[in-house]
């Protein structure tokens, strides 16, 4: 039995536990054995050194577990894993049991039993916690060995430190997740894109798209098909560009879910380039949909606002008079001071020396003295277009509540028209105050005729009685019954002769304020049967008043109220002048105590749908009308709180009513 | 009864005032007046056979006085008339007179204006009458004559000869001296040409 022996080499002392198994075949050949045992040492030493570098630096320990003896021995490597000092000898397992955190523990020594019974290898991954509380992870690798009867008698094993990977792992994922939901979040997503086409989508991009995110890219046709019919084409080309100009883009268009939902996307990208070489484009979609409505919305706000500004010649503007900065114009406010707002902002200095000469030192005294003031201003004044065209605008400006000195708000207005149309007015106003003079004047003319017979009638009269007197007297003996008969006469006459005077007296008075009285309105209307009894006869009119005994009386101007009359009474004769006729003249008191009088003819009627336009200034079917008369008689009757209308009758001609307020009415 | 001699003026205003002074007036002078205040009422009364005239107020309410004027033309009623008006004017006073008013006068008139142009309406109205009371006389006698005698007569103021009147009514010479005699006879006239007179004052129709 001297043909070899076992001998272990030590091997408590080199790292890894690698078993050498040294034979000697002849204790003759010693010697040269042991320089050969020397230098193999020599290499041993060497390669367990790099073996232990090897180890620390990948972090990897590796262990025997020796099953029969149930001993297990470690690697440098692997106390250091375990936060331990590396030591010669077994380790006690018990105490690494208790360093395998607390939620793996069962596990590993579970897998570690299985390998034994029944498995060749076995994997664990698991945390240890380190004396000084340190948490890694490391990953466990086994192999068991078993004898020829298939008894395990050794397992062994490597553990990895892979507490950084790991951690890095995680905070990729970590991150990727957060892409992925900040993307969900923000609707948006990112994509790759190649020549073969799309080559990834991110899933936020699939939810952009509507689509579910496990589904693969889209081809091209895939996606025009996603897009909106009326951006199609336009998408098409943008696809055409991208491949052609490799040029960075950035656009919006839109597309339609699936659920028939459209959203408008935006869709940004880069070139993506390789030393030079294009390789296709990388970039994000995002949804952009709200966004976009917010914009059209505030779009349409503003273009309405700019209508509106538009239609009512009203700009509006902010500013700081002080130091001259606009903050605000719109483009109406340019508009107004006759430039072009597609030419861009115009310096408030420009805009000031607009004004007209002749406005802008009172402008200047006011407008200045209200922003020192710090007040809010209303000034109206003219300015020069650059056109020469002369524009009176009104401008309120507003102190802003930043209190900023100088700092307005406000709008300036065109009110050029409006003024022209209130001079215009005005001057409508006077003429028709002349023109009511001249229709006065007019009809006293043609009512002078009428009169003088009026008036000659009981003159002549009175003239041939006094004639007869004389020549009664005359006689022998005088016959004084007849001559005293002539002068009771003569008397009558004089009397009718003054009356008639009297009553038209208040006809003379032009330009008189009106001044109100308490007018009984059956008396105006005798006067006034009177007065038109000629012209009545003159065309065969009769004239009726139907005059109720409780027809109230009404404070008024007595020459207006004969005015309205006179006006009435007249058209009614003129519409009845080829034909003769009726003119009624009825007067009540309706329920509300109001003077109600009806004039009624039996003439030509009214034009055809035109019974309001009768009333209108300059409206005639006279020849020789002024077509102010029942205009005039419009104005008195509501200068009275009254009304006047014009119905047809219904057998023939026009009635023309008018009501006025009672006098107990008017005092209160 | 007023007498029969006593001319009558008709007065028609609508201004009472008026037509009172005017009859007044007339009536002071001792001419008979009687006024209406239209046309109508004075169309109602009885027409009279003494001398008249009428003084008549242009304006009027139904009818003025210058259609009236016609009117009265119309219904073969011939009367003077006088226009009075208050304001008349050039043309209106023209086609008054036209139409045979005897003046027309402007209120206020003077009193001797108005009765000289009545005085004048009576005397044209006397001549009327008288003209017309000597062609009622003359219609009398002729309705006296025989249908032959006013065939003579006829064919006499036309100027034929006996003979010839003879050979166109186909009797002797001789009878129709005998018609002859008789027609001058019964007409009163002295001589042919008193009888041409008669005969044109009863505007007879002569044969051709």
């Amino acid at each position: 039995m001297v043909r070899g022996c076992l001998l272990s080499a030590g091997s408590s002392g080199l790292a890894g536990g690698t078993r050498i198994i040294i034979t000697a075949a002849d204790m003759t050949e010693r010697k040269r054995a042991d320089e050969e045992r020397q230098a193999l040492s020599l290499k041993l030493e060497e390669s367990k050194a790099r073996l232990e570098e090897a180890q620390r630096v990948a972090h990897i320990g590796h262990y025997e577990w020796n099953l029969i003896a149930n001993r297990v021995t470690w690697s440098d490597e692997l106390y250091r894993i375990y936060g331990l000092r590396p030591q010669e000898g077994p380790i006690d397992m018990a105490m690494v049991g208790e360093m395998i955190h607390r939620d793996d523990r069962e596990r590993v020594f579970r897998a570690a039993e299985e390998a034994v019974r029944n498995a060749v290898h076995t994997e664990a991954e698991h945390r240890v916690v380190r004396p000084d509380g340190e948490v890694r992870i490391v990953q466990g690798l086994g192999t068991v060995k078993r004898d020829a009867t298939g008894r395990a008698y050794e397992m062994f094993g490597t553990v990895q430190d892979i507490t950084d990977r790991k951690r890095a792992e995680e905070a990729l994922k970590r991150s990727q997740l957060y892409l992925s939901e900040g993307q969900r979040l923000a609707h948006m997503g990112s994509w790759a894109f190649n020549a073969a086409g799309f080559d990834y989508w991110s899933s936020g991009l699939f939810q952009v798209h509507g689509l579910d995110p496990r589904g693969k890219p889209p081809t091209v046709e895939e996606y025009l098909d996603l897009v909106h019919p009326e951006d199609r084409d336009f998408m098409e080309r943008q696809v055409h560009k991208m491949s052609v100009e490799h040029r960075d883009f950035d656009f919006t268009k839109r597309i339609v879910r699936s659920d028939g939902q459209i959203r408008h996307v935006r869709c940004a990208g880069v070139p993506l380039t390789d030393g030079g070489t294009f390789k296709g484009f990388i970039g994000t979609g995002i949804d952009v949909t709200e966004q976009e409505l917010l914009t059209q919305e505030l779009r349409r706000e503003r273009a309405y606002l700019a209508e509106a500004q538009s239609l009512t010649h009203a700009g509006s503007w902010a500013c700081n008079f002080r130091t001259g900065e606009i903050f605000h114009l719109s483009d109406e406010a340019l508009r107004i001071y006759g430039f072009d707002p597609s030419q861009g902002p115009i310096p408030f200095e420009r805009l000031y020396k607009a004004t007209h000469p002749e406005d802008e030192p009172a402008l200047r005294g006011k407008f200045y003295g209200a922003i020192q003031a710090r007040m809010d201003y209303d000034l109206e004044y003219r300015i020069v277009r650059p056109d020469g065209a002369i524009r009176t605008l009104r401008s309120l400006g507003h102190h802003n509540p930043s209190h900023e000195i100088g700092e307005y708000i406000g709008i300036t207005m065109d009110i050029t028209e409006r003024k022209r149309a209130e001079e215009e007015r005005a001057r409508l106003r006077q003429l028709e105050a002349d023109l009511a003079h001249i229709n006065r004047v007019n009809m006293m003319g043609e009512l002078a005729t009428a009169l003088a017979h009026e008036i000659k009638q009981p003159i002549a009269a009175s003239i041939t009685s006094a004639n007869a007197l004389l020549r009664w007297l005359a006689h022998d003996p005088p016959d004084l019954e007849r001559a005293r008969a002539a002068a009771v006469r003569i008397e009558q006459d004089n009397n009718r002769a003054a009356d008639v005077i009297n009553s038209l007296r208040s006809f003379y008075r032009t330009g008189t304020p009106a001044e109100r009285e308490i007018v009984d309105v059956k008396e105006i209307v005798g006067e006034m049967t009177v007065l038109l009894r000629v012209e009545a006869d003159r065309h065969s009119v009769k004239i009726h008043p139907e005059l109720e005994a409780d027809t109230p009386k009404i404070l008024a101007n007595r020459v207006q109220l004969q005015q309205v009359f006179i006006n009435l009474m007249l058209n009614a004769i003129e519409a009845m002048k080829d034909t003769g006729g009726e003119l009624t003249i009825r007067s009540r008191r309706n329920t509300e105590g109001r003077l109600i009088v009806s004039i009624i003819d039996t003439g030509v009627g009214l034009p055809a749908g035109r019974s309001e336009q009768i009333f209108d200034p300059f409206h005639t079917t006279k020849p020789q009308g002024t077509g102010m008369g029942l205009t005039i008689t419009r104005s008195i009757v509501e200068s009275y709180g009254g009304r006047v209308w014009a119905t047809v009758n219904q057998d023939t001609g026009a009635t023309f009513h008018f009501t006025l307020p009672g006098e107990t009415e008017a005092h209160e | 009864m007023k007498p029969a001699a006593v001319p009558t003026v008709f007065i028609i205003d609508d201004d009472r005032g008026m037509r009172q002074a005017v009859q007044d007036l007339v009536e002071s002078v001792g001419l008979g007046a009687e006024s209406f205040a239209t046309g109508q009422e004075f169309l109602n009364r009885q027409p009279t056979s003494d001398p008249s005239c009428l003084v008549l107020d242009v304006r009027l309410p139904q009818m003025s006085g210058l259609d009236f004027q016609r009117r009265l033309t119309e219904i073969g009623m011939q009367i003077p008339i006088i226009f009075i008006t208050a304001h008349g004017d050039v043309p209106m006073s023209v086609r008054a007179l036209k139409s045979g008013a005897v003046e027309f006068l402007t209120k206020p008139f003077r009193d001797q204006d108005l009765l000289d142009a009545i005085q004048q309406a009576l005397q044209r109205d006397r001549a009327v009458r008288e003209q017309q009371a000597e062609v009622h006389e003359l219609h009398g006698r002729y309705q006296a004559l025989t249908a032959r005698e006013r065939e003579v007569m006829g064919l006499v103021v036309s100027g034929m000869l006996n003979k010839q009147i003879a050979s166109e009514i186909g009797a002797s010479e001789a009878t129709v001296k005998i018609h002859r005699g008789n027609v001058m006879q019964k007409m009163q006239a002295g001589s042919l040409i008193e009888l041409v007179r008669l005969a044109d004052k009863l505007k007879l129709v002569l044969p051709k």
